[in-house]
């Protein structure tokens, strides 16, 4: 405490000092930047060397599939099956094959994808439409191809004709929103009056990377120079704004600086991290606000600054305690980036408060003397809008204390049971506003066809004699498809067995009955050697592994939900057991990837908050030496969140990436105005002059208000900075932004508010058990 | 003097111009004659191959099957006629081609599980031949003029003089162009590299073994254990020919119906 106060006084007398070194240590920091790299997949949040990606690579391999996936869906309200559609999907299937990064050999549509039939005599098996049927024979002929093949409807064309789907895989490492973007110029120049689409996960998730890190350059400045002028038309001086802002500067720079230096790059999670530090660094409006009452008081600038800093030092050193770990529980978490994100903004908060007792008293005593006397002389607690709204809460809450506890109690249970409707789900394409390409994309796809979010089964018969080749493994996997598909949430699946009967089919002059799995398994073996004579030997190899011990059913699902794997994986499950099959059936693919994700990172991020809210009221013992206080000052925090997270609840907004991170934020935030509060009001009661032994109603009454304007004035300016700031947000094209926005402000208006309210009537209602407590403790 | 030289200089390049005209045939002639040596050597032929189809992480499958083929008394017409004796399962498959250059080829396939012929519709020549890297082209040969054929340069590869031969199809393909290699003496392609439109390398065939096999009075080489190596998909497949036997005394009726549900034990052994 004694160094603290040191750094203070020598701030004060070697300002200019100060500032040199402040910028020294930045500049060096800022070295660091040239390392900068970034990473927009948020697939790599999970280490490549995690199981699920472990996983999901081997069966890429061993099923020759491709990471990613991109669906265009050609649409035509008079049906697609015309010449000039067709003419324009082969087009457009032609220029694909050109595109780097595209695996051209393996898209699936009309003119590529393979077709068995049985035409004339003529077993058929060649690609569907290797030319534009121009009669109209021939397109009633096309017609009858597609709408007889279980391979084709739900997949490349939608029952009603509407749609039609061409599939393109890419290679590993292309860039989906590159490759997204280039197929949109394509589609545009071919034209209308079809109406294209593009979807899959990499258009989504590379899309939302790269808007991510432009958002980020957007926003921070515009919530900078928000935050700017509010402190400007707070407090009238310029340089006091900028100090603040450039304090919320140089934490960045050292915190970014020392994540680069480090080697990592920055994530989508981290890039979230300036703008939380801005919002960190205003907490220093506390040092300011009671700097102008202070100075206002004894024209001495140095004496108001020695002051201020013993009034508020220690509230403000114990919310930047209660922020940074808040974050810093994340340091122990199990992902790398949520680890990375944890440490640079708890390390930029305590940067923060090092410049609050350095940075900050050296740029009061340079700036203009005059300048401040004037601005401060219009700084009065009891007066102006602010000072009379504060007022008239903390009244209502100190003498109706206990209506006001019983309508928070009320809020409390309220937000609670709301809290339990939450969702733990991430949902990347609902990321994109209504409206939006990607979101319209996905949307009229999945209306249409059977799916944009792509799962894989891996049925593994152990080893053997080509052992899936037996028809009464196939019937399993039949039956499991015919299961999968009955969820209300998959659109389509697809194996070997779909083959199989074909083939069946085809071979017995196209007669329905025939499309069943045979009866022998040589016959399935003969069968698929047959097929595998003329198709693609993709089409094999996806769905069948090269000792035929493995199956891959391909499962489309009509939502990327979390939940919809969630439910596909009951299905298996429910499906072993009551088959009794020894089959072993795991899920796989992109959609199980981010099911895992969620879970992890997610899950991850639950249990660093719940820690948090532990550590958090440690240090609010801590800060207040006292359990009984800490409790009073839990109390505007559980409000607060009980009523944010109840309200999530309530409307159905599912608990993603974006609230998991600003979670965290939420407890060190919204805790601070707590520690404010009560620290200032305890030192104003031992403070009081000294009359009678007991706490009085009016002598506690004068000492509440007295906190709820004067402090409460630094609370209350505090959130509207932030809230102003943060408003911006909600303009932003993401929704994730809009979240974080509505959440900020949400939350410092709500946190800012209940402790206010909340406070003084906590404190009148449990006077006897606290303040004597606390005057033995002062003893 | 001078008319002496005059004479000498003329009667000099008369005794090289032909003979340098000789040993440069166009392009057109070089392919010509490759595809007459790699694909129509002798009346007939008949082999035991084993083709290894080996995919990135090393895992192999085997087919082996035994090919008759039988040229028409002229032209490029041909007979071929195919029987499976491995994968286990897929035993006793045969398979039969009549190819007509120009002109779609007429299939069928014998399926012994269900006791049926069928005739095969056969509208793609560059899909794979039983999922091998190989495509139905590279084993019964491409139409002489499917492509544009133009001699880039001769050059030494391994221990042959070749002629560099560029094909560019006239129709789109899944390549752009084919650069092959051809050996000097004996026509057959040693090495044959195909590129995308973006200059991209994607497949390479190449030819590890050539063998002198003779029938009667003729020696005819023959590519006896050949590659292609598909380098987008890392899968590549491995030809080997067991027992190459030219002029065995095929006759055109062999090549029918009927032979596919029973060939002639001979053939297939």
């Amino acid at each position: 405490m004694r160094r603290r106060f040191s750094l203070v006084a020598f701030s004060v007398k070697h300002p200019r000092l100060v500032i040199v070194l402040a910028g020294i240590v930045t500049l060096a920091f800022a070295t660091q930047f040239a390392k900068l790299k970034t990473d927009t997949n948020p697939k790599n949040m999970l280490p490549e060397t995690s199981d699920v990606r472990v996983w999901n690579d081997q069966i890429e391999q061993i099923f020759g599939l491709y990471e990613d996936m991109i669906v265009i869906g050609v649409s035509n309200e008079a049906g697609v099956l015309n010449p000039r559609t067709l003419e324009k999907i082969k087009r457009i299937t032609d220029e694909l094959m050109q595109i780097k990064g595209i695996a051209g050999r393996d898209v699936s549509s009309f003119p590529t994808i393979t077709n068995v039939t049985a035409e004339a005599g003529f077993l058929k098996v060649a690609p569907l439409m290797t030319d534009i049927p121009s009669s109209s024979g021939d397109l009633e002929a096309l017609r009858t191809v597609l709408f007889d093949n279980p391979l084709f409807v739900d997949r490349i064309i939608s029952r009603d004709g509407k749609v039609a789907a061409i599939y393109v895989p890419l290679e590993k490492g292309a860039n989906g929103k590159e490759i997204a973007d280039t197929i949109r110029r394509i589609v545009a120049r071919v034209g209308g009056p079809e109406q294209y689409y593009v979807a899959g996960d990499p258009v989504a998730r590379d899309t939302f990377g790269a808007e991510m890190f432009k958002i980020m350059g957007i926003f921070s400045p515009i919530a900078g120079m928000i935050m700017f002028l509010a402190i400007y038309l707070m407090f009238r001086n310029i340089p006091l704004a900028l100090s603040m802002m450039a304090v919320a500067m140089i934490s960045i720079v050292w915190s970014m600086g020392l994540v680069l230096g480090l080697g990592f790059p920055i994530h989508i999670m981290s890039s979230m991290s300036p703008v939380f530090l801005m919002a960190i660094a205003t907490d220093s409006i506390h040092i300011f606000n009671e700097f102008y009452f202070r100075y206002r008081e004894c024209r001495d600038r140095r004496a108001a600054i020695l002051d201020t800093m013993e009034a508020v030092g220690r509230p403000v050193r114990y919310t930047a305690l209660a922020t940074a770990s808040g974050f810093a529980v994340l340091l122990f978490m199990h992902i790398i980036p949520v680890q990375v994100f944890g440490g640079l903004v708890a390390f930029g908060t305590l940067a923060l408060r090092l410049l609050s007792f350095s940075f900050i008293p050296a740029i009061l005593m340079l700036v203009n003397e005059e300048r401040i006397s004037r601005a401060s002389a219009r700084e009065d607690a009891a007066t102006g809008p602010m000072g009379i709204l504060l007022r008239k809460l903390g009244s209502f809450g100190a003498f109706r204390p206990g209506l006001t506890v019983a309508g928070g109690l009320l809020v409390l249970l309220a937000g609670a049971a709301g809290a339990t409707l939450i969702r733990i789900n991430n949902n990347m394409v609902s990321w994109f506003k209504e409206g939006s390409a990607v979101r319209v994309a996905d949307t009229v796809m999945n209306r249409a066809l059977g799916g944009t979010s792509l799962a894989y089964v891996i049925a593994d018969a152990g080893s053997g004699d080509e052992p899936i080749k037996d028809p009464a493994v196939l019937r399993t996997i039949e039956g499991l498809q015919r299961r999968l598909e009955g969820l209300p949430v998959v659109g389509k699946t697809t194996s070997v067995v779909d083959i199989v009967k074909r083939i069946n089919r085809a071979l017995h002059d196209d007669d329905p009955k025939f499309s069943i799995i045979p009866d022998s398994k040589t016959a399935v073996g003969q069968y698929l050697f047959l097929f595998a004579m003329s198709a693609k030997p993709s089409d094999l190899d996806n769905v069948i592994n090269h000792d035929f011990t493995k199956a891959n059913i391909w499962v489309q699902l009509k939502t990327w939900d979390a939940q919809a794997m969630r439910d596909v994986i009951m299905a298996i499950g429910d499906y072993k057991l009551q088959q009794r099959t020894s089959l072993d059936i795991r899920p796989g693919g992109v959609a199980y990837f981010n099911l895992v994700w969620n879970d992890e990172v997610l899950g991850d991020m639950v249990r660093g908050f719940a820690i948090s809210l532990l550590v958090v009221f440690a240090i609010l013992a801590l800060s207040f030496r006292s359990l009984k206080w800490a409790l009073v000052g839990y109390m505007p925090l559980l409000f607060t969140i009980a009523i944010i997270y109840g309200v999530v609840g309530l409307v159905g907004k599912d608990f993603d990436m974006p609230i998991s991170v600003l979670s965290c934020l939420s407890l060190g935030m919204a805790v601070d105005f707590a520690i404010h509060f009560i620290g200032r009001f305890r030192r104003r009661w031992e403070e009081r002059p000294k009359g009678g032994a007991q706490p009085g109603g009016g002598e506690l009454a004068d000492a509440l208000l007295w906190t709820c304007t004067r402090p409460g004035k630094g609370i209350l300016r505090n959130a509207v900075l932030f809230a102003s700031a943060f408003g911006v947000m909600l303009f932003a094209p993401l929704t994730p932004y809009v979240t974080v926005g509505a959440f900020i402000v949400s939350m410092m208006t709500l946190s800012a508010l209940t402790t206010i309210l909340f406070v003084p009537a906590l404190i009148r209602l449990l006077q006897g058990w606290l303040l004597k407590t606390a005057r033995d403790a002062g003893k | 003097m001078k008319r002496l030289i005059a004479l000498v200089a003329t009667w000099g390049l008369a005794a090289i111009l032909p003979a340098a005209a000789q040993e440069s045939p166009t392009a057109e002639q070089i392919v010509e004659r490759s595809l007459k040596a790699f694909f129509y050597q002798g009346d007939d032929f008949k082999a035991k191959i084993t083709m290894e189809l080996i995919d990135q992480a090393g895992h192999k499958r085997s087919r082996v099957l035994t090919m008759l083929r039988k040229n028409a008394a002229s032209g490029w017409n041909q007979k071929y006629f195919i029987y499976f004796h491995e994968p286990g399962d897929v035993r006793g498959i045969t398979f039969m081609v009549w190819k007509y250059p120009g002109k779609e080829d007429d299939r069928w396939i014998f399926v012994p599980a269900v006791d049926l012929v069928r005739r095969i519709a056969a509208s793609d020549k560059r899909s794979s031949f039983v999922g091998s890297d190989f495509t139905y082209e590279d084993v019964s040969g491409r139409d002489l003029d499917a492509d544009t054929h133009s001699l880039l340069r001769s050059e030494r590869l391994g221990e042959r003089d070749c002629y560099v031969i560029q094909s560019v199809p006239k129709e789109p393909l899944e390549y752009a162009k084919k650069i092959a290699w051809i050996a000097r003496d004996i026509y057959l392609p040693i090495k044959e590299e195909y590129y995308s439109t973006q200059g991209e390398l994607l497949k390479v065939f190449s030819a590890e073994s050539i063998e002198n096999l003779s029938s009667a009075k003729t020696t005819y080489p023959t590519v006896l254990k050949r590659t292609m190596k598909n380098l987008k998909t890392g899968h590549r497949t491995e030809v080997t020919f067991g027992t190459a036997l030219y002029n065995i005394g095929l006759k055109d009726d062999d090549f029918s119906e009927r032979y596919m549900r029973s060939p002639v034990r001979s053939w297939i052994e």
